[in-house]
């Protein structure tokens, strides 16, 4: 380990974390409500809604992140309407904005699994007793379903957040400079593999570890009532 | 029945001693055979086909180098930026990949004398500003705050970063996906190898895009190396000795010449000195 290049590395790095946590942040926000459509979609009655969700949870579950990007940058690039297009070329034509649809929705694709099960899980009898008490479908979901499902879904839930982070590593093959971006580049400037790497695994590791924690106690918080 | 479990063992150990064989040789390259990294997605200079064959000049010089040598190639395809690790954790034997002899480089691997040398330079959209400009501090200049595509790893990604660092460079793995950038508009300029650049203008989506007219060399910063060479792993000083003669003899009887002119239209071959 060369000590001056880890001086170096450190504030180089840093300013691919923020860069990182901002990926993970939106892709999630955006995931996680795409995914919750999904999940209740899937659980629908309607034949193509329950359809539609399986498909799509299929198919973004059933190919790697990383051909998902190329096709998102550079296959979507390629289309001219798209080109054309400011709304699509906005998304598709900034290497951020684009890395940022490729992680939702495929985070989606992992929420709305997890967020079904949980919802699975929810004993008919609790629906029934809050139909006979006159809750709309819509208020029995907010008060009743949904609270208890995500209790039941967190701890699956946590662990797909963790693989976000990780995922967001793969924007750097399209141009973000994130955290791998910028180590891959101090790389070729330096070719001190080791320490620039170490570096970066650090700051991955402590994201994951504050995610972790946030869903810990929010874990803890949703259980509270329960018996330990 | 004991039998049959006795041959299943030979057999299992028979294909155990020939997995640990094969990584032998990859590792320790056997005797007359030299194992060269080459990147594989560099138009004109080294091409793999999904088969792992590799042509183009790259692959025309190492052949010229092991015939001298009368040794066997076997081309090993590898991401640029990877090469020289690579090559460090012995890989292969040499790298063979349009490769600039640079300083920092230098301080990991060991070159041969230089074999080549040629220009880079940027490319543009017909339309832009960017096209008339003659002069190499101009256009440096002007790229303050533009994007400008390089690929990662290459002294072109240095010499961005040193001498025009108000731009907004964007790195690429593949010269592949930096050309798709810079036709789609991603990028509004790009700068590599006249050479690889020229591959690019000739196709239908460079037909938009022209060069700027100012040859970036050597001369203009040391970053940009001098000229390209076969890397060589530090420690094998008898293989560059032996490498040195024979790519000394290959540019002198005009063989490597002739290569240049297959590929390039031009001769790019440097003299040794």
């Amino acid at each position: 380990m060369n000590f001056e290049l880890v001086l170096l590395a450190v504030p180089t790095l840093a300013k691919g974390f923020w860069l990182t946590a901002v990926l993970t942040l939106i892709s999630v926000a955006i995931g996680f409500n795409l995914g919750l459509a999904l999940a209740v979609m899937r659980l629908s009655k309607n034949k193509a809604f329950s359809s539609f969700a399986k498909g799509y949870s299929t198919v973004f579950r059933g190919t790697p992140l990383l051909v998902q990007l190329f096709l998102f940058y550079y296959g979507l690039g390629q289309l001219s309407f798209v080109r054309d297009n400011p709304v699509l070329w906005w998304i598709v034509g900034d290497g951020v904005h684009c890395a940022v649809m490729a992680l939702a929705l495929n985070t989606a694709a992992y929420t709305s699994e997890i967020l079904r099960g949980g919802l699975m899980s929810i004993p008919g009898g609790l629906v029934e007793a809050a139909q006979a008490c006159g809750m709309s479908r819509l208020l029995c979901f907010r008060r009743i379903t949904f609270p208890l499902a995500i209790r039941q879904a967190l701890p699956a839930y946590g662990n797909e957040l963790v693989l976000v982070v990780k995922g967001t590593s793969l924007a750097s093959t399209i141009t973000v400079l994130e955290i791998t971006g910028h180590a891959k580049r101090l790389m070729s400037q330096t070719y001190a593999i080791l320490e620039v790497f170490a570096i970066a695994g650090v700051l991955y590791l402590l994201i994951n570890l504050v995610l972790i924690t946030l869903v810990r106690l929010l874990e803890a918080h949703l259980t509270r009532y329960l018996p330990r | 029945m004991l039998n049959m479990g006795n041959q299943n063992m030979k057999l299992k150990s028979l294909l155990l001693a020939t997995f640990f064989a094969a990584g032998l040789s990859a590792a320790q390259a056997a005797e007359g055979e030299l194992s060269i990294g080459t990147e594989g997605e560099y138009p004109p200079w080294s091409m793999a086909d999904s088969a792992g064959n590799v042509t183009g000049f790259d692959a025309d010089v190492g052949n010229l180098l092991c015939a001298k040598l009368e040794m066997k190639c076997n081309f090993v395809v590898q991401a640029f930026d990877g090469l020289i690790p690579a090559l460090k954790a012995k890989r292969f034997d040499i790298i063979i990949s349009g490769m600039s002899i640079t300083a920092e480089r230098k301080k990991q691997i060991n070159f041969s004398a230089g074999y080549a040398e040629l220009a880079n330079m940027f490319v543009v959209k017909k339309d832009s500003d960017l096209a008339g400009i003659k002069d190499i501090e101009t256009l440096l200049k002007s790229l303050d705050g533009r994007t400008v595509g390089v690929q990662a790893g290459t002294t072109h990604a240095h010499f961005m970063e040193k001498r025009a660092s108000s731009a907004v460079l964007k790195t690429y793995d593949t010269l592949d996906q930096m050309q798709i950038d810079l036709a789609s508009g991603r990028v509004e300029a790009a700068f590599a190898d006249a050479s690889a650049l020229q591959d690019f203008l000739a196709r239908p989506d460079g037909k938009e895009f022209q060069f700027v007219d100012v040859k970036v060399l050597s001369t203009v910063d040391p970053t940009l190396g001098e000229g390209i060479g076969v890397g060589i792993a530090q420690e094998n000083t008898e293989l560059k000795a032996r490498i040195d003669k024979a790519l000394c003899a290959l540019v002198a009887d005009g063989s490597i010449g002739k290569a240049s002119q297959t590929w390039f239209k031009t001769d790019i071959s440097r003299p040794c000195q």
